[in-house]
């Protein structure tokens, strides 16, 4: 397995395909690239949010590098986006606790989804990136 | 008589772009090219806190610690480096950056 992520419209369309050089079964790193989509997919009003994948099963979690990018991008974009993590078998929808939040302390919320009808495909490309599968 | 002065900017300066609340804009002054990440980050923090950008209302709440600089080189069509301030993009449980070493490690 090796970790995926995808950009979703509005739509709940796939928008981009995020497959960067450089990721690995635990992390997909900064990337220009994936910055530059998300601005103009939210400048163009398309952008719901993005997905990644988590290795193994079970019900996945954001990790610290998750969400200090989620605020770092609703910061810089203005507004919270929905972020979707899936494991090998579960899916989650992980969205600002807009309530609970202040500048600084944002507070995040996991809610358990039905796959989104992108996921089988985010998992086939995260299989087939790996030279375990 | 011009309207307007323009600074020039010189080659071991660079032009600062950030991007906050969906608005995008430079610092007035040049800096010095070779600046530090953290010392880009703290001019851009205290700018906009105080309204200091062109373009991007005052937020006094502004924090820019997880974004990410790109230095880019002179171009034709921009004839100054520019240096522009992200939000950073990484993902995942493993490229955290060691709080010994700043490194991230795999």
């Amino acid at each position: 397995m090796i970790e995926t992520g995808v950009v979703i419209s509005i739509h709940h369309e796939p928008i981009f395909w995020h497959e960067p050089g450089g990721r690995s079964g635990g992390a997909l790193p900064d990337s220009r690239t994936l910055w530059d989509v998300l601005w103009q997919a939210n400048r163009d009003g398309w952008l719901s949010g993005f997905a990644h994948t988590h290795p193994g099963g079970g019900l996945p979690g954001p990790s610290r590098e998750d969400i200090s990018s989620f605020v770092a991008i609703e910061n810089a974009l203005g507004r919270p986006l929905n972020w979707w993590i899936a494991s090998s078998d579960l899916t989650v929808l992980v969205r600002k606790a807009l309530m609970d939040s202040m500048p600084g302390r944002e507070v995040y919320g996991r809610s358990r989804v039905a796959d989104p009808i992108w996921v089988p495909e985010l998992r086939k490309r995260s299989q087939m990136g790996s030279p375990y599968r | 008589m011009a309207d307007e002065l323009v600074r020039v900017i010189r080659d071991d300066e660079a032009r600062v772009n950030v991007t906050w609340k969906m608005q995008n804009g430079d610092l007035p002054d040049p800096v010095f090219r070779d600046s530090s990440e953290n010392d880009v980050k703290g001019w851009v923090t205290e700018a906009v806190r105080n309204g200091g950008v062109p373009g991007i209302p005052a937020d006094r709440d502004a924090d820019f610690r997880d974004f990410v600089v790109d230095r880019y080189p002179p171009t034709e069509a921009r004839p100054y480096n520019l240096i522009q301030l992200r939000p950073k993009t990484a993902f995942g449980w493993s490229n955290m950056r060691c709080p010994n070493c700043g490194q991230v490690h795999e």
